[in-house]
């Protein structure tokens, strides 16, 4: 009996269709183990790659200081921390308007402000006795004095253009009013001195009238009684 | 994870050792196919080298075994395996072998591994009961009984 069970045992062998079939598999499973360290590395790569460039993008991207260019066009021009134009912001429609005729996104800010400068809606205005006021903040003291001082380099030959350090934490409060920077802080001036003005009085006027508000309060040319009529000056500068 | 040349030697080797394990546990070529399969794939993935051949051999016969088991414990399975299912698996063999494999795989599922261990691997008691982890005892019992229902079945003449 142990024979027969022995020889009747040898009968059965694996099937050579069984055995194709199994290392068809395991050669398909060699290729899929390798398969994932390529795919790993390929993820990984893909999100250093991807985090470089979003980290670049913001790096390049993100303005960390502003000029504000407040004539009657305002603008407020966003830039990085290689001095260069990221972002253009109008802050009412003629500023829009300049805003769209010129091309000053990735411009050196000194290019940006002679560009702005010697375009035909400015130098008009300019020629008329218009006020121009440059306004520079940012979180780096450094690059706003570096900033500055080109500004002030680059309108050098202006008489009517005024440029100043900004507060960098007035920014967001201006921006809240739907100011520019330059506009909102000759607005708090203003403020100071009428307290019934709000930021609706000062949205459509230019630079020179408020300067010329601001003056004329200085002068001593408000009482309480006057401040109450906030619209009266109002009214008044358009005429 | 091992090359082609030794898997494909492996297949060679233990290949028909694997297929018997698979017969006497399994009842039909898609079950054997996928246990067949996974054997040799745990193969592939087995990184640590073996002592000798015979301890590559008992590695096959142990993880074919438990594969088996496992198939077989599946909720999704019934844990009997009709007979007619199994005998499905010998048709094509000549009568004698197909009269003696029958009656093997009317055994109960224990006494047909100890059987095939005992009357074609050659292992003695002792090494079946190391192998399946099981006390030798009770490996003499099933090896006994196993005996006594082929000698009732098969005819006991050629047994001594």
């Amino acid at each position: 009996m142990d024979e027969r069970i022995r020889d009747a045992f040898a009968s059965i062998h694996a099937e050579e269709e069984l055995k194709e079939s199994t290392r068809a598999v395991l050669e398909q499973a060699r290729t899929r183990r390798r398969r994932p360290a390529r795919a790993l590395a390929a993820a990984v790569a893909c999100l250093v790659l991807l985090v470089v460039g979003i980290g670049g993008y913001q790096f390049y991207f993100t303005p960390t200081s502003v000029l504000s260019i407040d004539i009657n066009p305002s603008l407020e021009l966003g830039v990085n921390r290689f001095d260069k134009v990221v972002s253009v912001q109008s802050y009412n429609e003629d500023g829009q308007i300049l805003a769209d005729t010129l091309e000053l996104k990735y411009l050196d800010y000194r290019d940006a402000l002679e560009e702005l400068l010697a375009s035909p809606d400015i130098a008009d205005r300019l020629a008329q006795g218009a006020l121009l006021s440059i306004t520079v903040a940012g979180e780096n003291e450094t690059q706003c004095g570096r900033l500055l001082a080109g500004a002030e380099a680059c309108t050098a030959g202006q008489e009517n253009v005024h440029c100043r350090h900004g507060d960098s934490e007035k920014l967001e409060q201006a921006h809240h009013a739907g100011l520019s920077l330059g506009k909102y802080e000759a607005f708090l001036e203003l403020q100071a001195l009428d307290p019934t003005v709000t930021t609706d009085d000062v949205a459509g006027l230019t630079m020179r009238q408020i300067r010329d508000w601001i003056a004329s309060l200085e002068r001593g040319g408000t009482t309480v009684g006057e401040s109450q009529t906030g619209h009266g000056h109002h009214y008044g500068w358009h005429e | 994870m091992r090359d082609e040349a030794e898997t494909n030697r492996a297949i060679e080797r233990y290949g028909d050792t694997v297929r018997r394990l698979c017969m006497i546990h399994l009842k039909n070529e898609a079950d054997t196919q996928d246990i067949f399969q996974a054997v040799f794939l745990k193969y592939l993935l087995h990184d640590r080298p073996f002592e000798s051949q015979e301890h590559e051999k008992a590695w096959f016969i142990r993880v074919t075994i438990n594969a088996c088991k496992d198939l077989l414990k599946s909720v999704f399975r019934s844990r009997t395996v009709p007979l007619e299912e199994l005998s499905a698996q010998i048709a094509h063999l000549p009568d004698q072998h197909r009269e003696v494999l029958g009656a093997v795989l009317e055994l109960p599922q224990r006494e047909r591994q100890v059987v095939y261990l005992h009357y074609y691997e050659g292992y003695t008691a002792p090494e079946i009961g190391q192998l399946l982890g099981k006390n030798v005892n009770t490996i003499y019992t099933n090896l006994a009984r196993a005996r006594e229902r082929l000698r009732e079945r098969l005819g006991g003449e050629d047994y001594g």
